[in-house]
């Protein structure tokens, strides 16, 4: 069998399956794929089963303590409690699994919108990477700045700033566009707690973490505070870190970073977490270190 | 990074009055690269007292010197000091808290026994602390299932009605083991409750004082109490009787209830058999009501539950169970703590819709702290919003600010405490739209009601947190 009839014979069966299956998965999937059925005509969206709680969703048949299961599944994202047909997921969890697995995709190799830069007010800027392809492969491309990149940035941020924001796109856009704008205010608002104001933030393009010790090199700032979006995973594809270190400079130990992760809605809500890197950023200045130094 | 903090539990019961101590751990239980989560994650008896009678000077006043010279004597013989004890509480329970002087009491011993050592009382938070001492919590969680909690004193039987770790109902029954006091030389009997008094009325029961007291002529009045026990957790019809016996209100009825246990001085005979005891030895009718509620339909019809305390099931909840750990992203930008015996006023969550609903429902509502016009101290709880972006975190901010005008303006403390995690971000904001100017206390993860109250302990774990105790304050007249 050469690859075109194996890629034949799949489309058929996925055809068939999810046709059959329609009819008997769980109740809440029901209800919605019947009225998809008209929707192909009136032209409307299937629903959008990613909307689905998972931590709510209930799949096996004939449970002996629903609500115990229930309570326990609270308090994991795991896929649990998901039944079975045969010796296999049930339609509605694989096709969340490809779902989920689709957004992660999406999120990786998506851009952060123009308008979601020129709305913030960021200052873009790009590291030596010229594409997508060129990021995932060159790490080290991610790090650096080119020349012309270079006077952007002194001329935004200016010489020894006290605290630098800055915001990388890394492996996750979608991080980005969910927490920044809740993020950054709270920070802000933090700092201003203690008289500390920002220069205008930067967003860059293409960026791992280490693109902070380049800007720490370029800038000599006190403090950066880097948001970048996490690799995705099947639990969510919106999960943003803030990697903050006191005076950052190329070579910068890995442990001298302090990291907040888990900065999504299922996690660390974006404005605590901004509110509690305020607090970090003080800290840090106050005692002159950061990551496993700051004690 | 595992701190302890040393507790202590005072019980001043109907009957008997008790001591423990207890350590609490406290740990960060989040990774290093994540925001802090620091939890309560063991707790530990490490002393118990002896058993005391409480000492009455009359029948409507306890002695309170003899108290205090109890507790200095147990605190000697633990070899701690007043100054050692982080944390704690004292409860007046059952009968006692009904007494003319029990508020006098119980303050000056909260301020006796400890710094941070919290005044509690109330029936409803008597249960909650019972069911949680004798394991009950424990248990529903553990084994994912509902446990009611009886525990049988000496004045009072109080219901907790646990499921998956969670209160879902509490009640109050006059029933307990004091209610006839029988001389245990003579058998006569020497007291009897005023409710007593009217369910023998009521049935025309030939039960009075200065009779000589035996099993049998007892059992009509052992059976009504026992038929008040079965009603309270759905095993017989309610009655008459069963209104009289309610101290102030019962569980609700119709609720699933698997599994049963009993604490208190009287559950040691429903656990255990008399093993030839006297049934009128501790002078009350107790050993009676233990054996009659082993014998009966409570025991066979739900699943009973062995308790991990009995007769100090209360004390171990006040001194282990009462203490929380607030939200660990939280605001406080000055420290006056400990602050203690804070009113709540809770806002419906309708109210929080915006900044108008929120200050306006605020403005409102504080005049109730008004006593003679001026404003008393009051803690505000909202419920706040699960992921709130920060628009909705500064319109809560301003709404707090502009409604609490007021409470700013005769410089009382600003203490808000909100349910959902946004404590440190809602803090800042708060003070940001204050200029800096007003100092706030802003604490999260902490669930309260109307007619609770809250005290705030010293910051501990480097400052991160704040232990709590909610409780209520409820004297019975």
């Amino acid at each position: 069998m050469n690859e075109q009839d194996l890629r034949k014979m799949v489309e058929q069966m996925v055809e068939q399956m999810v046709s059959k299956d329609t009819s008997s998965t769980s109740t809440s999937y029901e209800s919605n794929s019947r009225s998809s059925v008209a929707s192909m005509v009136s032209g409307e969206c299937l629903p959008d089963i990613t909307k689905i709680d998972l931590r709510k969703q209930f799949l096996v048949d004939d449970a002996k303590d629903k609500e115990g299961y229930l309570a326990m599944k609270a308090k994991t994202p795991a896929r649990l409690g998901v039944g079975r047909a045969g010796a296999r997921y049930k339609t509605i969890s694989m096709l969340r699994v490809r779902a989920d697995h689709a957004a992660a995709q999406d999120a990786v190799f998506s851009d952060v919108s123009e308008e979601f830069i020129k709305k913030n007010n960021f200052v873009a800027v790009k590291t030596l990477c010229t594409d997508k392809d060129e990021y995932l492969t060159r790490p080290d491309l991610g790090r650096r700045f080119s020349p012309e990149e270079i006077e952007v940035i002194k001329k935004t941020c200016g010489q020894n700033p006290k605290v630098l924001i800055i915001v990388g796109d890394g492996l996750s856009s979608s991080a980005i566009e969910a927490n920044v704008e809740d993020m950054i205010p709270a920070i802000k608002q933090g700092l201003s707690m203690h008289s500390i104001n920002v220069p205008p933030i930067l967003f860059i393009k293409y960026a791992r973490v280490g693109a902070m010790d380049d800007i720490g090199q370029i800038t000599d700032a006190d403090v950066i505070c880097m948001l970048v979006g996490e690799r995705p995973g099947l639990v969510t594809a919106e999960s943003m870190s803030a990697y903050i270190a006191y005076k950052p400079k190329h070579g910068l130990a890995e442990a001298k970073r302090t990291v907040i992760s888990n900065i999504h809605k299922g996690g660390t809500t974006a404005v605590e977490a901004g509110a509690h890197a305020a607090e970090l950023i003080k800290k840090m200045l106050d005692k002159k270190a950061s990551g496993i130094d700051l004690k | 990074m595992r701190e302890e903090l040393l507790s202590v539990g005072i019980d001043i019961g109907t009957s008997t009055t008790q001591l423990v101590f207890s350590k609490l751990y406290i740990e960060n239980m989040a990774s290093s690269y994540s925001v802090p989560r620091i939890v309560i994650v063991d707790k530990e008896i490490i002393y118990r007292s002896e058993i005391y009678f409480t000492p009455l000077k009359t029948p409507t006043e306890i002695d309170g010197p003899r108290v205090r010279q109890i507790i200095e004597q147990e605190y000697e013989k633990a070899g701690i000091s007043k100054s050692g004890i982080d944390t704690g509480a004292v409860i007046i329970t059952g009968e006692t808290a009904r007494k003319e002087n029990a508020k006098e009491v119980l303050e000056f011993l909260s301020g006796f026994a400890g710094d941070f050592v919290v005044a509690t009382a109330g029936p409803d938070l008597e249960s909650i602390i019972a069911g949680k001492g004798a394991g009950a919590h424990a248990y529903s969680k553990e084994h994912s299932t509902s446990v009611v909690n009886i525990d049988v004193g000496g004045g009072t039987s109080n219901l907790a009605l646990f499921l998956r770790g969670e209160v879902v109902d509490t009640g109050c029954l006059d029933i307990g083991g004091r209610l006839i006091k029988i001389n245990p030389s003579t058998h006569e009997i020497t007291y009897l409750s005023k409710k007593v008094e009217k369910l023998i009325a009521k049935h025309n029961l030939n039960i009075h004082i200065g009779m000589v007291a035996t099993k049998e002529n007892l059992d009509p009045i052992v059976k009504v109490m026992i038929k008040g026990l079965k009603q309270s957790v759905g095993l017989a019809e309610i009655d008459e009787d069963y209104e009289i016996m309610i101290t102030n209100k019962s569980i609700a009825p119709n609720q699933k209830i698997e599994n049963i246990s009993f604490s208190g001085g009287v559950a040691d005979y429903i656990y255990h058999e008399r093993e030839g005891k006297e049934y009128f030895a501790y002078g009350d009718m107790g050993v009676l009501l233990g054996e009659a509620i082993r014998q009966s339909e409570l025991c066979t019809q739900l699943h009973l539950v062995k308790s991990v305390e009995t007769i100090r099931a209360t004390v171990v909840g006040a001194g282990a169970h009462t203490t929380e750990i607030s939200g660990s992203t939280i605001t406080y930008t000055s420290n006056p703590f400990p602050i203690k015996n804070l009113p709540i006023l809770k806002m419906r969550i309708e109210e929080e819709e915006n900044i108008d609903t929120l200050s306006e429902a605020l403005q409102k509502k504080l005049d109730w702290f008004k006593l003679e016009g001026n404003l008393q101290r009051v803690a505000i709880a909202i419920e706040g919003i699960k992921n709130p972006s920060f628009v909705q975190v500064s319109d809560y901010a301003k709404g707090l600010v502009k409604g609490l005008q007021e409470l700013i303006s005769r410089e009382l403390p600003l203490i808000i405490i909100v349910e959902y995690d946004m404590a440190k971000a809602l803090g800042q904001a708060m003070y940001h739209e204050l200029q800096f100017q007003k100092d706030v206390i802003c604490l999260d993860s902490i669930k309260l009601d109307n007619g609770d109250y809250i005290d705030i302990g010293k910051p501990v774990a480097e400052g991160t947190v704040l232990p709590v105790v909610v409780k209520t304050l409820v004297f019975n007249e």
